[in-house]
């Protein structure tokens, strides 16, 4: 019973984010890539800021900003620092 | 998230001033049941402060999906604190945003009604899908979706009634551009819905007394 209640809320859970998931996509599709107050700029029917800043955002030669393989690795280096923190100190 | 990311200057002053006036209210009725009915213990004190602050770093975080949203924490705080403590907390989250120059002084009383409705869904979504699983996972997670989506309608709901100076949209093209905003604002929800469902599944692990719906 208790195992059935368990696989009930995963069940809701699951469906739920497949819901979310789908219509964000369409979303995204729809909108393409923008920061947040570009977002809400377009939405409302703002004019978009002009990019803010200037020059040379590199840092030897190496941008960070935008770069997805590079959030990638580096959220992979948190992920496994956590997972070894957790298993190390593990309650 | 469904904080609004609007500039001061986006709503007239006499919607600023209502909402405001609306926040207030409801801060002002958090204090009274807080000093009359609902006296907080100094762990829960304790357990807002931490959340207070997890929940401003969180803020200014963007996560890298669809040009960078950032994550609230609101449904957790609902689910740590419940909602007369999560009012505060909403609003000091607002107040040291807004300080940092994320999001307009004038929004802040539009945004701690947006994240109060995320706290009080986020707080009631978890109470009453109890009677339907046990699984603190699932439970926090729902939670988290349900809180997430009612402070995009809310948003959706206080813009519209507010409309935005010097624009020339219709109501029905604002109305389409937002719901647009709050399907990618959703999308971002699935994230903070897994890590509100993994730290509750650890905090009812190790420490089932801190979740406010356990509290006799």
């Amino acid at each position: 019973m208790n195992v059935l209640a368990e696989k009930k809320g995963l069940i809701i859970f699951g469906a739920i984010l497949l819901v979310v998931l789908i219509a964000a996509l369409a979303a995204y599709q729809t909108t393409g890539s923008m920061g947040i107050e570009d977002r809400y700029a377009t939405a409302v029917g703002l004019p978009l800021s002009p990019e803010e800043g200037g020059g040379d955002d590199t840092f030897l030669g190496f941008s960070a900003e935008g770069n997805h393989i590079l959030y990638v690795i580096i959220l992979g280096i948190l992920i496994v620092g956590a997972y070894a923190v957790y298993k190390k100190y593990k309650i | 998230m469904a904080h609004i990311h609007l500039e001061d200057g986006s709503f007239t002053l006499f919607w600023v001033l209502v909402w405001w006036i609306a926040a207030l209210c409801l801060i002002g009725i958090a204090l009274y049941l807080l000093r009359s009915r609902y006296k907080p213990d100094p762990k829960k004190i304790t357990i807002a402060a931490f959340v207070t602050a997890a929940a401003f770093a969180i803020f200014q975080v963007q996560v890298p999906i669809a040009g960078g949203v950032h994550m609230n924490l609101t449904p957790l705080i609902g689910i740590l604190t419940g909602p007369v403590i999560g009012t505060l907390i909403v609003f000091i989250v607002n107040i040291l945003s807004a300080a940092i120059g994320h999001g307009g002084w004038g929004l802040v009383g539009a945004n701690v009604l947006v994240n109060f409705s995320e706290v009080l869904v986020g707080w009631l979504a978890f109470k009453g899908m109890k009677k339907i699983t046990t699984d603190l996972f699932s439970l926090a997670g729902v939670a988290t979706f349900a809180g997430l989506f009612t402070g995009n309608i809310v948003m959706i709901a206080v813009i519209l009634i507010s409309g935005i100076q010097g624009v020339h949209q219709t109501t029905a093209q604002i109305l389409a551009g937002l719901s647009l905003l709050a399907a990618i604002n959703m999308g971002v929800a699935i994230v903070e819905a897994f890590l509100t469902g993994l730290i509750v599944a650890y905090i009812g692990k190790i420490r089932p007394d801190i979740l406010e719906g356990d509290r006799k």
